[in-house]
């Protein structure tokens, strides 16, 4: 049932997060499968969070940052966004596609995106199934 | 970078050693100038297949160092890390060891002024009872009677104590499971060029060491060598330099055949599933030094009830931690006690790496692996 | 100076060998020893860890050891037994027997409830068989017969499995995976003669003699270094036999054993308990007299593994303390 899909999303304070209140203020409907976890900053997740995650049985990780050159700490985003290379290439290897790991820079008022984002991304991961790993 | 041929003129050094003994005399005139405190090198334990580091401060202890060890596949840098930190030494170190070295002091743990780094370039190891195994059924020799052993011209030799020698052709041992250790077969760094200075017989005259030397301390040490009267040495001729590199360039093609046909394996391993959760593979390596903070003993991984844990919070993390700094030295698979191929892995991701920001790990120039660096980059 | 010494891994019977790193003479580590044939260096945590762990011992106390003796000499002979461990090396064992035989002490020999064996599959059996029965979690508990298993398995060996855990390391590479009792995986099973059947732990010694009824070469591993070489010397006994022997005990010596967490008896029960210990634990913690022993990395000797090779380990380091051997020694000046 694609209904029970679960979504980890974290999301920076400064700017997802804001996007995600922005839709809700909006009341731009968006699938509910995400559990929204907030952080301070997009360059304070380790890879290993996300395989947390996995590991402990979301479907799909989403990881929200300010947009390139909008980080609250100036160059966050820029580490995060290199640390995504190694978590799309490590999944891979462990059986995960990588189409269940998926990133976006989404500022504060870009509600839109993030209900779009959502959208999307439920629907690639109903599309999958649920995670089975091996 | 220059190239020299150098030869001991010391007699006993000249027979113990390989091929001019230029390693065993650049040691004795560290030790003895008062330069270093010591030095880390291989002697054999039992027999050839037993080599074991060991720290020689007196250098009429060296002769027992010299010569090769093709099948002790040590590793020197998280001993250096964790007990000769606030020494001065000289190390003896393959391709592996050195680049290891070089992730540690990238990560502060060795000093770079304290070391000394004499580099043996390196076909590749054996591991002992794979070796004994297979001279037992390929040479139908007895292993025991074997008195030293080297890898020359694409063949593995062995040399028994009447000079007798028998070679058998390393491509044809390993298509039967035999010959050198899987990263072995893989890694295309055969000459430590990070090493002060590299060593070997590729190129060389009989009886001399061809070396390359890398650095100014490199330089300082053979001067110095020469000066003491321990080393006589000559210019290489063009052939000599131009045999040599052809050397290097085919044991990295092979390599390369070896990593395109291998890596595909990595993916759908399901050895995964026989972990035993014993850390050994963490424990042995030599870029994973922070064991005491280490995120897998942390209570949101640690699941001692959870055997096999599973591969993506295990390896999972430690590939995030590291694997771009791995440097394919193969001790993880060494030491894992269900013979899981876990460098494959880790040689695979540091190359899918290099492969996004050309960085080689213990190779690349870069002050940090770009995935720590500050600037403002995306890959 | 740094040295790195070989010697063999106490933690259980399967006789791995294991490199110790020595800074100033002083035990800081452990360090693969690739050359050894039975696990070319590779060890098991246990293994790794196994040196680290000798801990401090209280220092030698001529005067408990006096106290022993006395004890021993106002004791009655028939209500005095001793604990004959695995854990004790070839030579120490045959000290401790002829202190027993001699003085006509009881020896109670308790392995898990397994028993010594005549003949026992060797580890190259293993490898070489086409179908392996396993009988316990062997990955995870004993892992280097473990890796023969696995190496059997890419040789093309079938690999049965019973076990009460599923989705253990052994399980997962089991063909087929039972949780029954041993009599039923026994029986259930065609097992042959050319069959290796590996075990660490049956229900009573009962199966026992069922699994060596199936004529097929049979591994017992035992949890002791040196189980075997202790069997080789004396009859074990079943856990029921054992209790019924301490029930009839005033004292107990227990020789290097931590004999508490084995056997489920009232230890307070027994007037006088006397250990013999190169490490402080459980045991230590309840016994009247607490006797500090050398550690196997402080003297000479030998353990025969599970498979029946006997492997020679030699002192590492100095030491304070005295041998079993040594020990024994004074104890008979004593009761003489």
């Amino acid at each position: 049932m694609s209904d029970d899909i679960k979504i980890v999303g974290l999301l920076c304070n400064w700017c997802c997060y804001g996007g995600a209140d922005t839709a809700g203020t909006a009341r731009m409907q968006y699938p509910p499968n995400i559990r929204i976890i907030r952080v301070m900053c997009s360059g304070r997740i380790n890879p290993s969070m996300i395989f947390k995650a996995f590991e402990d049985g979301a479907d799909g990780v989403f990881v929200g940052g300010c947009h390139i050159g909008d980080c609250h700490y100036d160059a966050g985003n820029y580490k995060w966004s290199r640390r995504t290379k190694i978590v799309q290439d490590i999944i891979e290897e462990f059986g995960i596609e990588k189409e269940r790991f998926r990133f976006e820079w989404i500022s504060a008022s870009e509600g839109e995106k993030f209900q779009k984002t959502m959208n999307e991304f439920q629907k690639t991961l109903s599309k999958l199934g649920p995670l089975e790993l091996k | 970078m220059s190239y020299i041929l150098a030869k001991s003129k010391d007699n006993a050094i000249l027979e113990a050693g390989e091929c001019g003994g230029a390693v065993t005399s650049i040691f004795k005139y560290l030790l003895d100038a008062g330069i270093v405190d010591g030095v880390l090198a291989l002697h054999p334990e039992e027999d050839i297949y037993d080599g074991v580091p060991t720290f020689v401060t007196d250098s009429e202890d060296l002769i027992s160092t010299a010569g090769s060890y093709h099948c002790a596949p040590t590793m020197v840098g998280d001993i250096i890390t964790k007990y000769f930190s606030d020494k001065k030494i000289a190390v003896a170190v393959k391709p592996c060891d050195i680049r290891s070295i070089e992730e540690l002091i990238k990560r502060h743990k060795i000093q770079r002024e304290n070391i000394y780094t004499i580099g043996l370039n390196c076909g590749g190891t054996v591991s002992p009872m794979t070796g004994r195994k297979m001279i037992e059924l390929f040479y139908d020799i007895n292993p025991d009677d074997v008195v030293s052993e080297e890898i020359d011209k694409g063949q593995f030799i062995v040399e028994l104590a009447d000079g007798s020698e028998k070679g058998v052709k390393i491509h044809d041992l390993e298509k039967q499971g035999y010959g050198r250790r899987d990263n072995c077969q893989r890694c295309d760094v055969k000459i430590p060029r990070k090493a002060n200075i590299a060593c070997g017989n590729w190129g060389a005259e009989d009886g001399w060491t061809f070396i390359e030397i890398n650095d100014e301390k490199g330089q300082e040490l053979i001067d110095g060598a020469k000066s003491a009267g321990v080393l006589e040495t000559k210019n290489p001729s063009k052939q000599s330099v131009e045999a040599r590199s052809k050397v290097e360039n085919i044991m990295i093609k092979m390599s390369k055949k070896v990593q395109e046909s291998k890596f595909d394996d990595a993916e759908d391993m399901d050895a995964w599933k026989r972990c035993i959760g014993c850390y050994a593979c963490r424990d042995i390596c030599p870029i994973c030094w922070c064991h005491e903070n280490c995120e897998l003993n942390k209570s949101y991984f640690k699941d001692e009830l959870n055997i096999p844990p599973e591969p993506i919070s295990f390896q999972g993390v430690r590939l995030s931690h590291m694997s771009f700094s791995c440097v394919d030295c193969g001790q993880c698979d060494d030491v894992c006690p269900m013979d899981i191929p876990i460098s494959l892995i880790f040689d695979k991701l540091q190359k899918k790496y290099y492969n996004r920001t050309g960085y080689i790990a213990g190779v690349s120039d870069d002050i940090k692996p770009p995935l720590y660096s500050p600037d403002k980059i995306e890959l | 100076m740094f040295e790195i010494k070989h010697t063999l891994c106490p933690s259980c019977s399967v006789g791995c060998g294991i490199n110790v790193i020595l800074d100033n003479e002083e035990i800081v580590g452990t360090f693969p020893y690739k050359r050894h044939p039975v696990n070319e260096g590779k060890n098991c945590l246990n293994g790794r860890l196994s040196a680290e762990n000798v801990t401090d011992r209280h220092p030698f106390d001529l005067k408990a050891l006096n106290d022993a003796v006395n004890k021993l000499k106002s004791g009655s002979n028939e209500k005095t037994t001793v604990i004959f461990s695995g854990n004790n090396s070839n030579e120490d064992l045959e000290a401790i027997k002829s202190l027993c035989e001699s003085n006509g002490f009881n020896i109670l020999a308790y392995a898990d409830n397994l028993k010594g064996f005549d003949s026992v599959a060797s580890y190259e059996d293993i490898e070489n068989a086409s179908n392996i029965f396993v009988i316990g979690n062997i990955l995870y508990e004993n892992p280097l017969v473990g890796r023969r298993i696995v190496r059997a398995k890419n040789n093309g060996a079938k690999i049965y499995v019973n076990d009460n855990l599923e989705n253990t390391p052994t399980s997962n590479i089991a063909d087929e995976f039972t949780s029954v009792s041993v009599k039923e995986f026994i029986e259930n099973n065609n097992i042959d003669e050319e069959s290796v059947i590996i075990f660490n732990k049956v229900d009573s010694f009962e199966d026992l003699n069922l699994i060596e009824s199936t004529n097929s070469n049979l591994l017992p591993v035992y949890s002791k270094s040196n189980t075997k070489g202790a069997l080789n010397l004396v009859e074990a006994m079943s856990k029921e036999d054992a209790i019924e022997l301490l029930n009839n005990t005033e004292i107990l010596l227990i020789f290097n054993d931590d004999t508490v967490n084995e056997i489920d008896f009232d230890f307070k029960s027994i007037s006088q308990i006397v250990v013999f210990s190169p490490s402080e634990n459980d045991t230590t913690e309840i016994a009247d007299i607490v006797i500090p022993v050398k550690s196997w990395l402080e003297y000479d000797g030998s353990f025969t593994n599970c498979e029946g090779l006997t492997q020679k380990f030699s002192s590492l380091c100095e030491s304070d303390y005295m041998s079993i051997t040594d020990i024994i020694e004074k104890i008979n000046e004593g009761l003489e």
